[in-house]
């Protein structure tokens, strides 16, 4: 009874968080796929991307109306673009500075993981000293309402916006992964870095731009959970952790895998929560994450980077 | 173990000498002050500094600051004073784990002779043990928890009125001015949420309300637990289903902003109430107006009345500290003069101005303060317990009045 009652609301609410998972979830399974480290920087990607499309948006909208229409597609187009690029830089930098000159003297992979997790201290303390302590909120860049309905489930704007632009993100990823020259350099370097690089593949900047690729799409992602939630230091916090676990849900250096994931996690979740009280949502998405890997301790879909596209 | 051992000796030699410090600076001072040559006394203060509800602190620390200006400057209704005070502060973040490291400090600084504070009620629980030991007087300005009265702590204050009086009073209000019969019930499984949730659940028998509960642990996105921002969309679907006709909020302002937001989003329209931790205009700037309209809050604290005294009060405070005065500005101003008042009596008496004296003159303080007679009960509570509620009307929190006055009419 409790199950079914709010059954679809809580299935699509889900889906929503599961896109965004799944959007920083990729930044962290491109990185691995390329460089078999997890960059506990990127929940920091994110959150700059979140200040970014805060920033422009407090710039462009004014105090007082609502934008509407075609504004309000443009505010947000534009938002995420930014965000977008800003999530790109960061990663971009974090790629220079904390990770290549480890590269380049052969430093053992704790090294790396102690030089994300300081970058990632490093990022949020000063984004909190800086830019203030406090919860700032997006301006509104359109009204948020019900759509139209799915068997009596409200479908709200705020969620088939964050939907429509993850697909349309996801979509193009899985194109640049499989079809371009920069997808197969990635692959390459997936498969064999140094056969690659014997290949005649630069791999300084094939990691480079993975880097980017998947900051792009983290900062994105700060835009579209922070138009919902607001904006601050912390933010990378929660949602980082929970992406980092899609990716390893759905099979960590695996693309699709990690949208799978994201979605996976955030059903599982939010579904529950019909029945239980909100206290045990981590609760019981963990425990679906530890008994998930018992049975298939390489992820869902368990491949390498290199061989899934 | 050895080395253990050799360690808590240190700490043990270290505090007989601070204790027996403080001895010798306090027989001097009652010497010296028939002469009012002006020994120097330490006031400190402890909370939220930064974190995501640091605007609640900074709310209290210039009223803090103010008093001990006007006390040092002799423009204060205590007139000219026979000694100086100077300030002091501790940033425990509001949390409970960081309340002890903020409270050793404040011990350690053997000038110290009472505390405004700790801020919290998280805080206060952890600290209190700390500052029982030291016989350090601490006066709250804000924490609520019922039960930390019951530690037996001696060295104990608050100026506000605790939880026990503020859920039973807006179970109260929602049951008889709302008239809501079913109301849904959420706290932030902090000590403060818990508690308020538990003593508004305590009286929802005598309203005829019928309780639904939830706990909904505050979010990282605001510093306020490991809750992830997400889980109110799900909460907001369960809420509206539910037909509760009220939802109460036991927590603090960023977390109900969140909550607010997702459950009007969903459509839902009942009445929306929290406590005093939601009562700051922050609460409707990170909900939106729109969005906020319509919401109450209430407090055991009040918005400053329009007496001569509180005015100049709100105008000498936005004058130092730059913004307006907020939640627990005017309690914070109280508890510093209630400690104030207290060594003006035990200098013009003659008698040491030490921790212990202080501790034990706060016991029979009875001062009019801006909010309220200040005044304790033996367990360090507030005597008398008022209960305000306000309402947000066009984008500000507007009093509307004592929650006592109101379910009469």
């Amino acid at each position: 009874m409790c199950f079914t009652q709010n059954f679809w609301s809580l299935l699509i609410s889900g889906l929503a968080n599961g896109f965004v998972y799944a959007l920083i979830a990729l930044g962290y399974t491109l990185v691995y796929g390329v460089l078999q480290l997890i960059n506990f920087a990127h929940s920091e990607v994110f959150m700059s991307g979140g200040f970014a499309g805060l920033f422009l948006m407090d710039h462009l909208v004014g105090k007082g109306h609502v934008p509407s229409g075609l504004t309000s597609v443009g505010l947000v187009l534009a938002g995420t673009i930014v965000a977008a690029l800003a999530g790109g830089l960061v990663a971009y930098i974090l790629e220079r500075v904390a990770y290549r000159p480890l590269r380049r003297r052969h430093a053992p992979q704790l090294a790396y993981l102690i030089s994300a997790i300081g970058m990632s201290f490093f990022l949020f303390s000063l984004a909190g000293k800086e830019f203030g302590r406090d919860s700032a909120s997006v301006p509104q860049t359109f009204t948020n309402g019900t759509v139209f309905h799915v068997f009596g489930a409200g479908v709200q704007t705020y969620y088939l916006l964050v939907a429509g632009a993850a697909i349309i993100m996801l979509v193009g990823l899985d194109r640049l992964i499989g079809a371009t020259r920069l997808g197969q350099g990635i692959r390459a370097v997936a498969q064999d870095a140094d056969t690659a690089s014997l290949m005649g593949v630069n791999i300084d900047r094939i990691i480079a731009l993975t880097f980017i690729v998947g900051g792009l799409l983290g900062g994105a992602a700060g835009f579209l959970f922070g138009i919902g939630n607001g904006v601050v230091y912390t933010m990378g916090f929660t949602p980082g952790i929970k992406a980092f676990t899609a990716a390893v849900l759905g099979g960590i250096g695996n693309v699709r895998g990690a949208v799978l994931g994201g979605l996976l996690l955030g059903v599982c979740e939010n579904v529950p929560i019909g029945c239980v009280d909100t206290s045990w949502r981590d609760v019981i998405a963990f425990g679906i994450l530890v008994l998930v890997l018992l049975v298939r301790p390489t992820g869902i879909l368990g491949e390498r980077l290199g061989r899934s596209a | 173990m050895t080395r253990k051992r050799s360690l808590s000796t240190v700490v043990a030699v270290a505090a007989v000498a601070t204790l027996a410090l403080t001895a010798c600076g306090s027989s001097k001072s009652a010497k010296t002050t028939t002469s009012s040559s002006g020994k120097t006394y330490t006031i400190a203060y402890q909370g939220p500094l930064s974190g995501g509800n640091a605007q609640l602190g900074l709310n209290m620390v210039y009223a803090v600051k103010l008093a001990i200006n006007q006390a040092n400057s002799g423009t204060s209704q205590f007139g000219k004073l026979p000694f100086t005070l100077k300030y002091t502060q501790q940033d425990d973040q509001g949390s409970a784990t960081q309340a002890p490291t903020a409270a050793q400090a404040i011990i350690g600084n053997s000038n110290v002779v009472a505390v405004v504070g700790p801020a919290f009620s998280g805080a206060t629980k952890a600290s209190g043990a700390l500052y029982a030991q030291a016989n350090l007087a601490t006066v709250s300005p804000s924490a609520t928890a019922p039960d930390l009265a019951n530690n037996g702590w001696g060295n104990f204050f608050r100026v506000v009125a605790d939880d026990n009086a503020q859920g039973p009073a807006d179970a109260q209000y929602l049951a008889k001015v709302v008239k809501a019969k079913n109301v849904y019930v959420i706290d932030d499984a902090s000590a403060y949420g818990s508690g308020l949730a538990s003593a508004f659940k305590g009286a929802a028998g005598s309203n005829n309300l019928t309780i639904e509960s939830e706990t909904a642990p505050g979010t990282t996105q605001c510093q306020a637990g490991q809750g992830n921002v997400q889980q109110y969309d799900a909460l907001a679907t369960k809420i509206k289903s539910s037909g509760a006709q009220a939802v109460f909020y036991a927590g603090y302002y960023c977390d109900f902003a969140l909550l607010t937001k997702a459950v009007r989003a969903a459509g839902y329209q009942g009445t929306l109430m929290s406590d005093d931790g939601s009562n700051d205009p922050k609460y409707i700037s990170q909900a939106g107006a729109s969005v906020a309209e319509g919401a109450l809050t209430s407090c055991a604290c009040s918005v400053l009345a329009s007496s001569p005294a509180a005015q100049a009060f709100s105008t000498q405070f936005k004058a130092l500290a730059g913004f307006a005065a907020g939640t627990y500005s005017a309690e914070a101003y109280d508890s510093a003069n209630a400690i104030i008042d207290v060594m003006k009596k035990l200098s013009s008496s003659g008698d040491a101005i030490t921790r212990g004296a202080i501790v034990n003159g706060l016991k029979s303080v009875d001062f009019k303060g801006l909010t309220k007679e200040v005044k304790f009960q033996s367990n360090g509570n507030i005597a008398g317990t008022a209960v305000y509620v306000s309402k947000v009307e066009n984008g500000q929190l507007v009093q509307l009045g004592l929650i006592s006055d109101l379910v009469k009419q």
